[in-house]
């Protein structure tokens, strides 16, 4: 675990400082005093600075963890929650269970709505975090983007037959990334994308 | 519907010992009303209401199996 020790004029200062320091909120670290401040008889003079060390309690890959922990418990799903290390510097979490559609929503809303959550609340417990959060259902992302890739293909063909636009429904940036990629190397088509999130689209036109 | 408010109002704010949520029950739907500390206003509500949206997802379909509107209110 993280340990911090901190030195100023007062304990509570202390506190001010490390947690800033840390990027943590107060209520994730442990607080142990190792000196109280002391002053002389004569303020200033003789006067001892107070010495804390502060322990972060709950690292972010944790934190997050039992956030979804606690909201499948609340909601009354049975999901098991499994933290999948890869090494891209992003959290990424698939829960696994019974009867979660409804954490997915119409076309993965709920779950990205959920891991929009998830990012704000990462980046405001720990500000000094670089990575995000990255949340799968049931590997319901991996099926998506198989789905999206199958559409980009049928709908270049589309427009390479009829030499006319098509313009896709609004789609998360991760989404329309997969779009982009899957038509990158198609010679008879381009893609781009146009307006602004959460209305952003893809629209793949003749080259 | 109440704890999963809490739950994540508390996560999103400064001063989480500041949320209250109240639940007014009617016959097809329930009323969540969220209560923060002044300053944590923005942070549950987002820039163009981004985070009030998200947090209206979550809990419409946390709300299905109960088969009742809920309709989560932000006030001051």
């Amino acid at each position: 675990m993280k340990t911090l020790e901190v030195t100023a004029k007062t304990v509570e200062e202390a506190l001010e400082e490390g947690i800033k320091e840390l990027g943590v909120k107060k209520n994730n670290v442990r607080v142990e005093i190792i000196n109280e401040p002391s002053q002389g008889l004569l303020k200033f003079l003789s006067s001892k600075n107070a010495k804390i060390k502060l322990t972060v309690l709950k690292e972010p890959e944790e934190y997050v963890k039992e956030f979804l922990e606690k909201l499948l418990h609340i909601i009354q799903l049975n999901g098991k929650v499994i933290v999948e290390r890869e090494n891209d510097g992003d959290l990424h979490f698939n829960i696994s269970g019974k009867d979660l559609g409804l954490l997915i929503g119409k076309r993965g809303n709920t779950l990205n709505a959920l891991q929009y959550l998830l990012n704000v609340i990462l980046h405001r417990q720990f500000a000094l975090i670089e990575g995000r959060v990255i949340v799968d259902i049931e590997n319901y992302r991996e099926k998506r983007k198989i789905t999206l890739e199958q559409l980009a293909k049928n709908l270049a063909s589309k427009v390479m037959r009829t030499k006319k636009e098509v313009v896709l429904e609004p789609m998360t940036p991760q989404e329309r990334r997969i779009i982009h990629i899957a038509l990158k190397n198609n010679k008879h088509v381009v893609t781009y994308s146009h307006g602004d999130d959460p209305h952003r689209k893809v629209i793949i036109s003749p080259r | 519907m109440k704890e999963l408010v809490e739950l994540i109002a508390k996560s999103l704010v400064d001063y989480p010992e500041q949320v209250d949520v109240k639940q007014v029950e009617g016959e097809h739907s329930i009323i969540l009303e969220l209560r923060v500390a002044p300053d944590d206003m923005g942070k549950v509500i987002g820039k163009q209401g981004r985070i009030a949206k998200a947090i209206r997802t979550v809990v419409n379909a946390a709300a299905v199996k109960d088969k009742k509107r809920v309709m989560v209110e932000i006030v001051q």
